[in-house]
């Protein structure tokens, strides 16, 4: 097997409120292989987004050890090689869009690994050339997850975790992106995590589905997703997919 | 993409008409009102026979502004420094001490519920300690003035710089970034519309606060010459001053709105 992104041993994250304290994850073993896809599945809580936000060092896990690129989460975060897309866009309202796409190179020491592309090629890829003076308020929500993901790949990020980015768009555009997606993943070699709630995007996109069971949140099958790279929205229709959605429903019901 | 931008030479006139009228309209119906009210307050002084030191008629302040515009703006130039200078003071001091409370939350515990109570001394109460205190000049009007401004501008400017989206927070750290930048590029722009809202509000009560000062033992200023024209029942001397501060008080609002609007453009575009 290829060299590890992240691993995952016996990670589990507890939150402690007034009114109990809860398991969002238990015991999580996973090992994601360097320049792969994987895709996250599971019920409403079961712990998806903590899962990332622990590999993204946004909180630190109760228990269990996690490693990115063979250091410690915090180690890959100063080093920039980690790039995050939020379920909301998160722009700067105050800042045009070409401004917000090169705001991880002003900050935090603000320099972009080798190999990164720059901003007006990122901007490009995900066919927003034209839109670099306009503000935030001015672009559809599609385009705002759009300039997201160009800022989030502007430093040259190794691993990028992305936390339901699409969630909130119309399937058509929701499809078209997941193509560009595939093709940004293909043309950088960047090693994705993906968050979805939507089987068909989950199918689609990666090369494994990881499913997790609620509470507390646990692994409950990775499943390897055969379909032939690259990948074009007409595999939605073939009897493999067709198959690999309705084991994927089959599973996911039993959370 | 380039066809998002596709000329659409037709729609983009009728834009432009659109917004020529909405402008035309903004301006003139107020003026449409003020003419109106105008007219209303003219005639009822003749229809009611009301006396000249009791309110004097638009034509007779009209008279008064033309006539004696030196001894006006004489008044109003000691009056425009102490607003002005006061209101750059008091939010000066609001926005460093809105600063220090979100940096360190325990000097906000400490300090805040002083500031309320020094908030709840009514003006006209504050005004005669603060000429105890600086004398006669203009230093106790300016004091007055800056701290009629400070508190709205402190509790405004301590909601913008602390009510920041999470999400852009989370993202500062993903991108490793230190205190001073999270400081600079996300709570200082996110605090600026909260600050505009207070500065405008400021304008005027900065004014407000400069006159106030000048009722405790002044001698020029537009709160003296109102004190004087009230005690000689000179009433179209007393709307002809208010009339003059008034219109200093809409010119420095105004003032403040246009620096609003070209630092704020990202903010005020989507409101329209
Ligand atoms: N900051 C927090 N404080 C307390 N509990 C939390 C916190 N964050 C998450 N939890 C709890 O942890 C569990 C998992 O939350 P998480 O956000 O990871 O779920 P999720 O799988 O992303 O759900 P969704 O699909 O709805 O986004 C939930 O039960 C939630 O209540
Ligand atoms: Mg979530």
């Amino acid at each position: 097997m290829a060299e590890t992104a992240v691993s995952c041993e016996g990670v589990s994250v507890r939150f402690t409120t007034e009114r109990g304290t809860v398991t969002a994850l238990d015991r999580i073993d996973l090992t994601i292989p360097r320049g792969s896809f994987l895709t996250l599945l599971g019920p409403s809580g079961c712990g998806k987004s903590t899962l990332l936000r622990v590999m993204a060092d946004l909180i630190a896990p109760s228990g269990g050890r996690v490693a990115v690129f063979g250091g410690t989460p915090s180690s890959a975060r100063l080093k920039r090689e980690i790039g995050f897309v939020f379920q909301d866009p998160a722009l700067l309202p105050w800042r045009t869009v070409l401004d917000n796409v090169t705001l991880p190179l002003e900050v935090g020491g603000g320099k972009a690994l080798p190999g990164a592309r720059t901003p007006q090629q990122l901007l490009e890829l995900v066919g927003l050339n034209g839109w670099e003076t306009a503000y935030p308020h001015e672009l559809s929500g599609g385009m705002r997850q759009r300039v997201a993901i160009a800022r989030a790949l502007v430093s040259g990020p190794r691993l990028l975790l992305m936390d339901e980015p699409f969630g909130a768009l119309d399937e058509i555009t929701r499809d078209r992106l997941n193509e560009e997606l595939l093709q940004v993943w293909s043309s950088t070699g960047t090693t994705i995590v993906f968050v979805t709630h939507s089987i068909y995007e989950a199918a689609f996109l990666g090369q494994q589905v990881l499913l997790l069971a609620a509470r507390p949140g646990r692994v409950r099958e990775l499943v390897p997703v055969t379909l032939p790279m690259p990948r074009h929205l007409g595999q939605r229709e073939t009897p493999e997919f067709t198959a690999l959605a309705g084991h994927l429903r089959r599973v996911l019901e039993t959370c | 993409m380039a066809d998002a931008f596709a000329a659409d030479a037709e729609g983009e006139a009728r834009f432009r008409q659109r917004r020529r009228y909405l402008a035309w309209r903004r301006r003139l119906l107020p003026i449409v009102a003020v003419v109106a009210l105008l007219y209303a307050w003219s005639e009822s002084i003749e229809l009611f026979d009301i006396k000249p030191f009791i309110a004097p008629s638009p034509q007779a302040v009209a008279a008064v502004l033309y006539d004696r515009f030196g001894i006006l703006m004489a008044n109003l130039l000691p009056t425009a420094i102490e607003s002005i200078l006061g209101f750059a003071l008091g939010n000066l001091a609001a926005v460093v001490v809105a600063t220090v409370f979100v940096w360190r939350k325990t000097v906000e515990e400490a300090m805040f519920p002083v500031a309320v109570m020094i908030n709840s001394i009514p003006v006209v109460a504050k005004a005669p300690i603060l000429v105890l205190l600086l004398g006669n000049g203009m230093e106790p009007k300016i004091a007055v003035a800056a701290i009629i401004c400070f508190f709205p501008t402190l509790v405004n400017m301590t909601r913008g710089l602390r009510d920041v989206r999470p999400e852009q927070l989370e993202l500062m750290r993903i991108l490793s970034a230190r205190q001073s930048e999270v400081f600079l590029r996300i709570r200082v722009p996110n605090a600026l519309p909260y600050l505009f809202s207070a500065l405008k509000i400021a304008a005027s009560t900065a004014v407000i606060g400069a006159i106030v000062g000048e009722w405790i033992g002044s001698t020029q200023g537009i709160g003296a010459l109102i004190l004087q024209a009230t005690f000689n029942f000179d009433s179209p001397l007393l709307y002809a001053t208010i009339v003059v501060g008034s219109v200093f008080s809409a010119l420095f609002f105004g003032v403040i709105s246009l620096v609003e609007r070209r630092m704020l453009r990202w903010h005020t575009a989507h409101k329209e």
